[in-house]
């Protein structure tokens, strides 16, 4: 970690962004917007397309001019409408790695990686040292005088790092960089990224839509739609403790059952709603308030399907009985519609022999996955 | 403390530029434009400047002339159809059948543009004239009788224009059949319909609003062209509107209000006319911005194959071929007949035309002339379509009217109203190459802006938004990443611009003085007075030199590009 | 040899001209007297120089300096570039430069370049003397007695002396393409040119044509103003030069030509094309050829130099024999033209009453204008 220690000693900066509003005309793409970004940690924008966290990105970037609010990077103010404050991006130190990697043709991979040096007018070995250490970070070493326009995208990918990382920046901002990646090296690319942000303990701030992405490699996440910040908090957080049924179903699909709240049945620290058709469900209130149409979300991989009547360790509870509607098999899972009274539920389980439709089973769901929603 | 920004600062180095630019582009177009709308009110005492009196009677005169506009109107509608007719069908066979060579002749379809319409005019004229012309010559040798075809009639005029306007609607039509997306067609055959009601149902109506765009522009271009009835209609006492123009200002005495006023009413045609143009595109982008381009579903042909090929190589021969070798047919002859005797041949046309003063210096200057333009052109132009399409300044899209705005003045009227505007002007630069060249960049604002802004939208933004984020300031992205990028079109434009500089006339021919004669019109006033033998040989060396001038241009660029040279 | 003795009628009419123009031109007595001090000044103390085979009062070596000679003129381009040509050959040293216009646009043009304070032309060459008159009241011109000068008659000179001289005649009469017309069918008069068989099939000159002009008032005189309601009939073609007029009527384009210059029709017949001439009895119509030099000449002696070689002997000869020009020359001491003929072989037509002429000219203008389709 001797890297990160030098690092962190000389540029470690933390980004606060109030308020953010960018609008285009009557449209609005960003409606007030407030994080904060921890030295080291990396911060996770995401959102169906359309959400505003691109834009967002590209605001702190200082691609994008914000109608207002204030961006503010190690301290310094980069960004503030009231003090009519508007760093220009080149101006900023940042670095970036975009969606189409903007690798540039017309250059060697090393000219790629060096433009940022070259900028910064350091001398020619220095340049060349950092260039190599650059691309030997990202295996790319080997490439260093190959025409950029030659590379596949991956190649192109690693170099786009590379050039990103080549001048020691505080912040690292990452707009989608792995949607253009097949699925097996996505998924490697990801573990790939972390390990590298981990070990240059740089901060960054990084946009993707894909949820597994964002919870694989996140510190902390935020949800967003429409312009709005729906949930922020780690990865174990939005994941287990959704705030709202967007952010439930976006984040792993999730079960949505509305229903009434049956105080007289609360007790070990449990909720139960009673359910239009009748089933009783219980489940934990996290410390949120009830609410008037309360909602529970369960996730599909928590609930559980058995042919034989379950006895739960507090005696029935969550126990239903269920009608299998549809078995759908997806390979590594199975996923499994069951009617549920008068509605459907699915659940998602490990592979086994497909079931016949009509059948009949017990569902059961334990109550601390079932989580209470923050009321509307 | 906070290390916050002044309030106030420096403007940045881009802002600057961009105001200098705008500011000169702006000048350069409206400039002329005020003194057109000046003379065009003027009624009192015609050699008065500025005027002593304003009105509206020249305009109420023009009705006197509604011959004119009927003549105009009918020669540019019959000569749209024909070239919309010319380029659909040629953007069809070369876009969507399985047609061998289709790359090659892609290419050969943008020759018609470099070999003017005025060259056309003049071929087409000793093809055509109802007495003299060859074809009717051959025409009554094999027994007809007295002409097969007369080119000095509304129709001919607009044969001539179309087969050159041709390459255009060729070039609109064709980027809009590549626009669109073949799976639409796939779904319709999926669905059982056959090729021809796929065509009928699906293609023609997505193709349409294209279509359309491409007809209206043709249309305002038609409207303004000159050279065409300049010599084919002229001489026959058929007028319309830019040879009414040209006519009155060249009369003794000259009626300047009245050419004014015409030239504004014909303007506003124009102006009416690309505003149209703009909304019908609006939202189809000819430019793909991804640098997705669709391959458009292509058709098998089998043996029609080869009648199609034939159909587009007769184009070009029409367009290109006969006319050159026309020209060079009539251009060795001592008078030029169908059949010429042993006696007839002659080498005298090259030598005077080699020899006479008026041609060496026209010739010289038209080439320094294009350069220049091309040269200053392509940084200017350049410099525009980056802040119109690229840099976020606001009101962007002001700098891009004021830029399309020659588009709808037809040239001869934008020089009409610079003739004016620098004849008064203390600068004294009437008479010189320099107005010819402030002329030339003037109307060519929308050509060349067109073309580059065509390339660099082509270029992901990313690129140079990368190389911001990397630290590089406005004027290093440029130099770096922006300009090595956009060459080839930079080169393209070059080429774009030196041609057009070169084969202008309607702008020059009202702006030339004795010591700044360029080719194209001195061509046109050898055809009203000297022979057109002589004039033949004279077209026919312009378009060699300027041939030979681009071959050296290509080479040049060439070898600066190699690889290792940067 | 003796030169031009006009005989006749063509006699009687350039003395009418030339009378007429002493009348006009000359204003109040004060202006005399000026002009004449003048021309003293001019003359006085300085002998003229001779220079290859004429005299001048230019300063031969000076011209050469200036270098250059700027000329405005109403030939077609040929004929322009062979008068240049002339020039050239006598001074190799002085560059010349041209533009060449029909003679109202020359004029119009001209007069809107001074008017905007554009001085760049030397010498100055019209078809027609109404121009030449204006401009001449206009100051246009820069008085200069050419030791050359009395080798003319009073009547073929500017009044006063010095502004503009008569370099030479060009006249006109019918041709036709002897190919698409028979000789019996051919028009002998000019009343013959309205027989509606020439319908669509004849062309004349346009407007800003000095010579146009001429034979348009001479006709009104003649024939009355019926003539050209009835010509315009037969809806002409017009064009801007002899060159086009001729090249036209070789080809067969046009049947017959309305103005055909006797100049022309010489130049054609020696390229082998099949045209005939006819020279109508009631006469030709003629215009003099009016060359001067300007007032603010950027090239002073260069100019000077100019006028005087156009009035030499050898400037004469020259205007005469160049195919491209065959002009009749009135140098009292001039040989016949390239042909053998002399200007008083043909009934030339002059306009009588100069006055009368140079007022008629906006009527003449809307007329032809209108007659032409504009």
């Amino acid at each position: 970690m001797a890297d990160a220690e030098r690092i962190s000693a000389a540029t470690r900066a933390h980004i606060e962004v109030e308020n953010l509003e960018v609008r285009y005309g009557s449209v609005t793409a960003v409606a007030g917007v407030s994080f904060e970004v921890r030295p080291g940690e990396q911060l996770t924008l995401l959102g169906p397309s359309g959400c505003g966290k691109t834009t967002t990105l590209r605001a702190v970037a200082g691609l994008e001019r914000p109608t207002s609010g204030a961006i503010r990077i190690g301290g310094k103010s980069v960004y503030a409408s009231a003090d009519r404050i508007n760093v220009p991006a080149e101006k900023r130190g940042l670095s970036m790695v975009f969606q189409s990697y903007a690798i540039w043709p017309h250059m060697t991979v090393f000219d790629n990686v060096a433009y940022g040096l070259r900028v910064r007018r350091q001398n020619a070995q220095e340049i060349r040292d950092k260039v190599r250490r650059a691309l030997d970070l990202v295996q790319m070493g080997a490439y260093e005088e190959r025409q950029a326009s030659q590379l596949s995208g991956g190649q192109q990918q690693r170099v786009a790092l590379a050039r990103a990382c080549v001048f020691s920046p505080s912040v690292l901002l990452f707009d989608e960089p792995l949607s253009n990646l097949d699925a097996k090296l996505r998924a490697d690319m990801r573990i790939e990224l972390r390990e590298l942000q981990h070990r240059l303990g740089i901060t960054s701030v990084y946009v993707t839509h894909d949820l597994e992405e964002a919870l694989a490699m996140s510190d902390r996440i935020v949800v967003m739609r429409s312009g709005r910040i729906e949930q922020t908090g780690s990865p174990a957080e939005i994941y287990n403790l959704p705030r709202n049924a967007f952010v439930a179903d976006f984040v792993g699909s999730s079960n949505l059952i509305q229903g009434q709240f049956r105080p007289d049945l609360a007790g070990d620290g449990l909720v139960a709603l009673e359910t239009p058709s009748g089933h009783v469900m219980y489940g934990m209130a996290h410390g949120r308030t009830v609410g008037a149409a309360p909602v529970f979300s369960v996730r599909r991989v928590h609930l559980r399907l058995s042919f034989a009547p379950l006895l739960d360790a507090a005696g029935m509870r969550n126990v239903w009985p269920v009608r299998i509607r549809r078995c759908v098999f997806e390979g590594d899972f199975t996923q499994i519609h069951v009617t549920w009274g008068d509605r459907e539920l699915v659940l998602r389980c490990v592979a086994q022999e497909p079931i016949a439709e009509g059948r009949e089973a017990y569902l059961s769901a334990d109550p601390a996955r079932c989580v209470l929603l923050e009321p509307a | 403390m906070e290390d916050s920004q002044p309030r106030w600062s420096f403007p940045s180095g881009q802002t600057v530029v961009s105001a200098v630019v705008t500011a000169f582009a702006a000048i350069l177009v409206l400039y002329p434009i005020f003194f057109l709308l000046q003379a065009s009110l003027d009624v009192g005492d015609p050699e008065a400047r500025p005027p002593t009196a304003y009105g509206f009677d020249n305009y109420a005169t023009l009705f006197q002339y509604s011959q004119i506009l009927l003549n105009t109107l009918l020669v540019s509608l019959a000569a749209t159809v024909m070239a919309l007719v010319f380029g659909f069908v040629i953007a069809w066979i070369l876009s969507r059948t399985n047609v061998p060579g289709r790359r090659t002749f892609e290419q050969l379809m943008a020759i018609p543009y470099y070999v003017t319409p005025l060259l056309g005019a003049f071929a087409w004229s000793l093809l055509g004239a109802p007495e003299s012309g060859f074809v009717n010559q051959v025409w009554r040798a094999l027994g007809g009788e007295d002409h097969l075809i007369d080119m000095a009639t509304p129709l001919g005029i607009a044969w001539v224009m179309a087969l050159f306007e041709g390459s255009v609607a060729f070039v609109m039509i064709g980027a809009v059949m590549k626009s669109m997306d073949p799976a639409l067609e796939e779904a319709s055959q999926m669905m059982g319909a056959g090729r021809l009601r796929t065509m009928l149902k699906v293609t023609l109506p997505l193709v349409a609003p294209g279509v359309l765009g491409a007809a209206i522009f043709v249309f305002a271009e038609m409207l303004g062209s000159f050279s065409a009835a300049l010599v084919l209609g002229m001489p026959n006492r058929f007028y319309v509107v830019t040879t009414a123009i040209y006519q009155f200002v060249s009369q003794y005495p000259p009626r300047l209000p009245l050419a004014a006023a015409m030239g504004v009413s014909l303007f506003a045609v124009m102006f009416v006319m690309l505003y149209l143009y703009r909304r019908v595109i609006a939202g189809r982008s000819y430019v793909t911005i991804t640098g997705k381009a669709f391959r458009p579903r292509v058709m098998e042909v089998g043996r029609l194959r080869w009648v199609l090929l034939g159909t587009c190589a007769f184009y070009v021969l029409l367009s290109v071929g006969l006319p050159l070798v026309t020209l060079a047919y009539a251009s060795l002859q001592r008078i030029a007949v169908a059949f010429p005797a042993a006696g007839n041949w002659t080498l005298d046309n090259y030598r005077t035309a080699l020899t006479l003063n008026a041609v060496r210096s026209a010739l010289a200057n038209s080439l320094v002339l294009g350069v220049a333009t091309a040269t200053i052109g392509v940084v200017v132009m350049g410099l525009l379509s980056w802040i119109i399409y690229r840099s976020r300044v606001r009101g962007s899209f002001v700098i891009e009217y004021i830029v399309m705005f020659p588009q709808a003045v037809p040239r001869l009227v934008f020089a009409f109203g610079m003739m004016w505007a620098w004849l008064v002007s203390p600068i004294p630069i009437y008479g010189t190459l320099w107005v010819l060249l402030i002329a030339y960049l003037t109307v060519f604002l929308p050509l060349g802006v067109r073309a580059i802004s065509g390339v660099m939208l082509q270029i992901d933004k990313s690129l140079e938004e990368c190389a911001q984020m990397c630290g590089a300031a406005w004027f290093y992205r440029i130099r770096t990443v922006t300009m090595p990028l956009l060459r080839p079109g930079l080169v393209a434009a070059w080429l774009l611009l030196f041609i057009a500089s070169v084969r202008e006339l309607g702008a020059s021919i009202l702006l030339m003085g004795p010591n700044s004669k360029v080719i194209t019109p001195a061509i046109v006033e050898s055809w009203f007075a000297t022979s057109a033998e002589l004039t033949a040989a004279m077209a026919l060396i312009q378009t060699l030199v300027v041939a030979l001038a681009m071959a050296v241009f290509l080479s040049v660029t060439r070898r600066a590009s190699h690889p290792g040279g940067e | 040899m003796s030169g031009f003795t006009a005989t006749g009628s063509t006699r009687r009419n350039l003395l009418k001209a030339g009378a007429a123009l002493t009348a006009m031109s000359m204003g109040s007595m004060a202006a005399r007297h000026a002009f004449a001090q003048q021309i003293l000044a001019q003359v006085a103390g300085k002998p003229p120089t001779k220079v290859l085979d004429f005299f001048t009062y230019a300063d031969v070596a000076k011209a050469e300096q200036e270098g250059q000679l700027v000329f405005y003129c109403h030939e077609n381009e040929a004929g322009t570039a062979a008068i240049m040509d002339g020039f050239r050959a006598a001074f190799p040293k002085i560059k010349t430069s041209y533009v060449r216009a029909q003679t109202g646009a020359l004029y119009n043009k001209i007069l809107s370049e001074r008017s905007a304070g554009r001085f760049d032309v030397d010498v100055i060459q019209f078809s027609d003397l109404a121009p030449a008159i204006d401009f001449q009241k206009r100051g246009g011109y820069e008085p200069y007695v050419s030791p050359e000068a009395s080798a003319y008659k009073s009547e073929y000179l500017s009044t006063p002396v010095g502004y503009f001289f008569w370099t030479g005649v060009t006249f006109a009469g019918i041709a036709y393409n002897r190919i698409k017309v028979k000789v019996e069918e051919a028009p002998k008069t000019w009343k013959d040119l309205l027989d509606p068989r020439w319908r669509n099939a004849m062309s004349c000159k346009i407007s800003a044509s000095g010579l146009q002009f001429v034979q348009w008032y001479t006709f009104t005189k003649l024939y009355g103003p019926d003539y050209w309601k009835q010509f315009a009939n037969q809806r002409p073609r017009a064009f801007d030069s002899r060159v086009q007029l001729f090249d036209r009527l070789a080809k067969g384009d046009d049947k017959v030509c309305a103005l055909a210059e006797y100049a022309a029709y010489i130049l054609y017949k020696d390229k082998g094309a099949e045209v005939d001439f006819v020279a109508p009895e009631d006469g030709l119509p003629a215009t003099p050829l009016v060359v001067g030099m300007l007032d603010k000449a950027p090239h002073p002696q260069a100019a000077r130099l100019f006028v005087d070689w156009a009035m030499s002997n050898r400037g004469q000869a020259f205007y005469q024999s160049n195919p491209n020009l065959i002009y009749g020359s009135l140098r009292s001491d001039a040989p016949p033209m390239a042909t053998g003929k002399r200007l008083r072989d043909f009934k030339l037509l002059f306009p009588a009453d100069f006055a009368d002429y140079m007022a008629s000219q906006n009527i003449y203008n809307k007329e032809w204008n209108a007659m032409l389709g504009l």
